[in-house]
């Protein structure tokens, strides 16, 4: 029989099953569970609830059992999934991802999500064409959308309009009421009660709070088809790396930032700079002008120098000149004409040179009309004898000198005494003591004057401009006369054309203020006295304060007075 | 050169050699090549049959798998995994009208295992790129103060909307790039528009929190959609119903009735800001990208999430659902970072590769061109069947702009989906157009 089936072909169709094809009994019966009898217990476990029949527990058997499920701990509805398969037998691990999730909808879970379409084998070919559905079916779904919507939609804005509004009359019930306990001998038989609702107001704040329902457990999280992320890379952070920012006038967490970096930061460097060509020519002009000009002083400079240095030059022959000639008249030398005194020394000193070697050369026969002259020749030797020996102690006491005194006296040689050049007339004092001193440092307010202590209120303690110019240069009275240029200047043209110009007649007041002729013409701004007077009594408030006497205490006799008449009049009253 | 001319042809020599060897040597050179022959042929089967014996025929749990796939399979005409759009507008009118295919049951429950899915990698339907058109900068408008982050284009085609970093909503007249209104009232950057093709309203949503409704006869605001508790980044509207869906940076995207600025539903689920949004009409009808790397596509009469897409690496800045195919397209950034989706239980249908970048938006027009926009400023073209890019190249900021002023923020299609509008960085809107063929 086997061997025939093997070699006949399949069938091409399934074969049909009658309805009242009895005898085909349903093969897959759960196998019965047949319970031991007793002795042969030994390997086996009652599980199920049909091993214990109607009975109890086997005390033979050493296992846990619980008949009719007695004592067995309910750990059923646990979250532990029962395990299932798909047609082939395959487990399918992805019931957990559709667990708690409702039937339509798709999880994707597998490899085979990830395979392109056309890649993939488990799908037909019409499941692959992705045609839109049709109008109708569009339709369909529209309606079908648009009911459910609608339903939550009505719901939505019935339960946004005012609902529950108290009824103003008030709903009242009566109710008859018969008490239970007829205690008090039958006064009250049967009350009729009517119940009222409570009014109440629409705009009451809600008098419960209400409390926020915490959010329920999350849907379970969809199995996640990408790989996970990679780490970044050196290269990667890197490349992503911001610098901190770094401020140029905070550094709260105290960063050391080499300057040349700040510098980089600031972008100072970053544009460069160009200069016109023009700039560059300019400033070339410049520096040849400058040097030019410097040359022209320097050179007028020298110039004046020189000219100065011979002025001085023949001004010191001059002086010496007029010294030599002060020093031979006190010597008793006549003075000699100015242009010979050079001749005549030398003519003295050749005598003096030639007499001292009691010279035999002179003329014996002019001997008595030479005495005179001899007289005269000694003379003028003997004078030039202490000349010279005076000249000598001088040199003498120079080279004994001590060197600082060497020094003074050279230095008095070189640059005379100020008094000995005030002498000499070469030195002047200056012409005045104004001059020298510099003109901007006069009229200065001193900061300090002006403001005095803090608790002073004297602000205005002086007058602006005090003992200044500037008052002057501000504020020129105008008088009604010698203003020439609020008249036009004098001329006829000038004045009627102010006149036209002054449309309101106020250049000039026609009638002035009473007394206003009396008051002399002002020359300066108007100036504030501070008034000393005690305008609001304060002072005197205070003097009293001082003394010490109260307010009520001189009127004291007028109170007396006040009350004894009010006696008075009490008592006449009374009378 | 005299010797070489003098010596004789060798050819002639050669062939000489060979003939007389071959009549030589002929009878007894073709037995022994017979013998080798049979020798050689048995020395191959007996090895074939030792080594290869049990690696003959398939598992047999494959070869059902199979089915005909190996010599059936020329037979039948070749079928497309995806096919191209239809070139003609009757044709296409015909296969939007044509009964639908009946639903197919999803993935998971399908019987598959892990060798199934990798078997077949050989059969691999490959489908031709069909060309497109390269695409070209002809207009740039500006006007705005800020980044450009919204745009939307008017269904009459005649003038488009964008949004700007300078909180204005500025419309500009599609043909001649004038502007025509400014619209304020947001008082942060506006992060989405969307014109309504059945009413006279334009919706603006920005990062204020706000949602507004405007009334374009009258050009003011009439409504506030008030909920969202953080920046509202994306809006979209739905094509059928009255509702509109926004979502933003409190991680959540709302549904909102329309006329009575009721709060439908709060589609939460999103662990981060929900970067994008988009409706369509049939289910999944919301489909939102967040910042958690996640897309979810809603079942918008429930309020639930259908499926959750966790295949992107990082967060999912745009979406795109092609006007007539039945799916989507969704970017971030980084490689392999463009998915493409099938509709309805979001099967993974191919990568566009190549776009390194932080995608900011893609818009698909009905031709199939998929377009996406980098934030740094590059510009790619897809065939949106095939996933090939036919075209890239980079935003130019305009003069006096800083370099890193290239970026692209939003873009979207005109209504014929010959013009590209896109919102870039350096404040300017610019419009590409397809080069005439």
């Amino acid at each position: 029989m086997a061997a025939l089936a093997a070699a006949l072909p399949a069938p091409v169709h399934a074969s049909v099953r009658d309805a009242d094809d009895d005898d085909e009994v349903p093969l897959q019966l759960a196998p019965k569970r047949v319970i031991p009898p007793y002795g042969q217990r030994r390997a086996w476990k009652p599980t199920a609830p049909e091993d214990f029949g109607d009975g109890g527990a086997y005390p033979e058997c050493h296992v846990a059992q619980y008949p009719i499920d007695m004592g067995r701990k309910k750990t059923a509805s646990g979250n532990t999934l029962a395990l299932q398969v798909d047609a082939e037998g395959n487990v399918r691990y992805d019931a957990i991802a559709q667990q708690g999730h409702g039937k339509n909808r798709i999880i994707q879970s597998q490899f085979k999500d990830l395979v392109p379409l056309h890649k993939r084998t488990d799908i037909s070919d019409d499941q692959r064409d992705m045609e839109r559905p049709s109008e109708d079916e569009v339709q369909a779904t529209a309606d079908r959308t648009r009911a459910a919507l609608e339903k939550l939609t009505n719901a939505k804005i019935k339960a946004a309009q005012p609902k529950n509004v108290p009824d103003s009359r008030g709903n009242s019930t009566f109710i008859r009421y018969t008490p239970g306990q007829q205690g008090d001998g039958g006064s009250l038989k049967q009350r009729i009660i009517k119940m009222t609702d409570v009014i109440e107001d629409p705009l009451e704040p809600p008098r419960f709070k209400h409390k926020k329902i915490p959010r329920g457990p999350p849907s379970p999280p969809p199995p996640v088809l990408r790989s996970p992320p990679r780490k970044a890379t050196a290269q990667e952070q890197k490349e992503w790396m911001i610098p901190p920012c770094i401020s140029n006038w905070k550094n709260n967490k105290g960063f050391t930032i080499p300057l040349d970096k700040r510098l980089a930061a600031d972008g100072r460097g970053l544009q460069d700079v160009h200069i016109n060509d023009n700039f560059a020519k300019f400033s070339e002009a410049l520096f040849i002008a400058d040097r030019h000009a410097r040359e022209e002083v320097r050179q007028r400079a020298l110039m004046q120098q020189k000219i100065a240095q011979k002025e001085k030059a023949t001004k010191e022959e001059n002086l010496r000149m007029l010294a030599q000639r002060a020093r031979e008249e006190r010597a008793g030398i006549a003075p000699s004409a100015p242009a010979r005194p050079t001749a005549a020394e030398g003519k003295a000193n050749m005598a003096g040179a030639l007499g001292g070697y009691g010279s035999g050369s002179d003329d014996s026969g002019s001997e008595a009309a030479d005495s005179a002259e001899d007289d005269d020749a000694v003379k003028v030797r003997e004078e030039m004898r202490q000349e010279k020996r005076r000249e000598r102690e001088r040199e003498m006491r120079m080279s004994n000198m001590g060197t600082e005194q060497r020094a003074k006296m050279l230095a008095r040689q070189q640059n005379r005494d100020i008094s000995e050049k005030i002498a000499l007339g070469l030195a002047k004092p200056t012409m005045s003591k104004e001059s020298m001193l510099d003109a901007r440092l006069f009229n200065q307010e001193s900061l300090q004057s002006s403001f005095g202590d803090e608790e002073n209120y004297n602000l205005y303690d002086r007058p602006l401009f005090h003992g200044s110019s500037a008052a002057a240069a501000i504020y020129k009275a105008r008088g009604a006369q010698g203003n020439e240029d609020g008249f036009g200047g004098g001329t006829e043209e000038g004045i009627s054309r102010a006149l036209d110009n002054d449309r309101f007649g106020l250049g000039v007041a026609k009638h002035r203020f009473e007394g206003a002729a009396d008051q002399e013409v002002r020359e300066g701004p108007v100036q504030f006295e501070k008034d000393t007077g005690d305008v609001f009594g304060v002072d005197e408030f205070l003097n009293e304060a001082k003394r010490g006497t109260k307010r009520g205490l001189d009127e004291r006799d007028g109170g007396a007075a006040r009350k004894k008449q009010q006696l008075d009049r009490a008592s006449e009253r009374d009378e | 050169m005299s010797v070489d001319a003098s010596l004789p042809a060798l050819d002639g020599l050669l062939r000489a050699s060979g003939k007389r060897t071959r009549a030589v040597f002929e009878a007894s050179l073709n037995d022994r090549y017979g013998e080798d022959d049979i020798i050689a042929r048995t020395r191959l089967a007996v090895k074939i049959r030792d080594e290869y014996a049990e690696a003959k025929d398939l598992p047999a749990a494959l070869q059902a798998q199979q089915g005909g796939v190996g010599p059936a399979r020329p037979k039948q005409p070749e079928r497309k995994l995806i096919t191209g759009p239809v070139a003609d507008a009757t044709s296409r009118a015909i296969a939007t009208i044509a009964p639908p295919t009946e639903r197919r049951e999803s993935t998971l429950t399908s019987s598959s295992t892990l060798s199934k899915a990798l078997a077949l990698h050989k059969t691999q339907r490959v489908t031709q790129p069909t060309y497109h058109p390269q695409w070209k900068l002809t207009r740039v408008i500006s006007g705005h103060l800020g980044w450009v982050r919204s745009v939307a284009v008017e269904p009459g085609n005649q003038w488009f909307a964008t949004g700007a970093g300078d909180r204005v909503i500025k419309i500009w007249d599609l043909a001649s790039g004038e502007l025509k209104l400014s619209l304020t009232g947001h008082i942060s950057s506006v992060r989405g528009l969307a014109v309504s093709p059945r009413h006279p309203y334009l919706f603006s949503c920005a990062e204020d929190k706000m949602v507004k409704c405007w009334d374009l006869e009258q050009n003011k605001v009439i409504r506030h959609y008030h909920g969202h508790l953080s920046g509202v980044y994306a809006l979209a509207l739905h094509p059928t119903l009255d509702v509109l869906v926004t979502a933003g940076r409190d991680s959540s995207a709302r549904v909102w009735d329309m006329r009575t600025r009721a709060q439908i539903h709060v589609l939460s689920g999103h662990t981060a800001t929900v970067a994008d949004v988009k409706c369509q009409d049939s289910d999944p009808q919301v489909i939102t990208g967040s910042m958690d790397s996640t897309v979810r596509l809603w079942d918008l009469a429930a309020g639930k999430t259908m499926v959750t897409l966790t295949h992107h690496k990082k967060s999912v800045r745009a979406l795109a659902i092609h006007p007539t195919e039945y799916s989507f397209a969704s970017g971030s950034a980084g490689g392999n970072n463009i998915k493409k989706w099938k509709c309805p239980e979001g099967t993974f249908v191919f990568n566009f590769s190549g776009h390194n970048a932080i995608v900011n938006t893609m818009s698909v027009n009905a031709e199939g061109v998929l377009f996406s926009g980098g934030d740094n400023g590059s510009l790619w073209f897809w065939d949106y069947d095939t996933g090939t890019a036919f075209q890239n190249m980079s935003d130019i900021p305009q003069p006096g702009s800083l370099e890193a002023e290239a970026g692209v923020f939003c873009s979207t299609f005109d209504m014929t989906g010959t013009r590209l509008i896109t919102g870039c960085a350096d404040k300017t809107i610019k419009v590409y157009a397809e080069q005439a063929k």
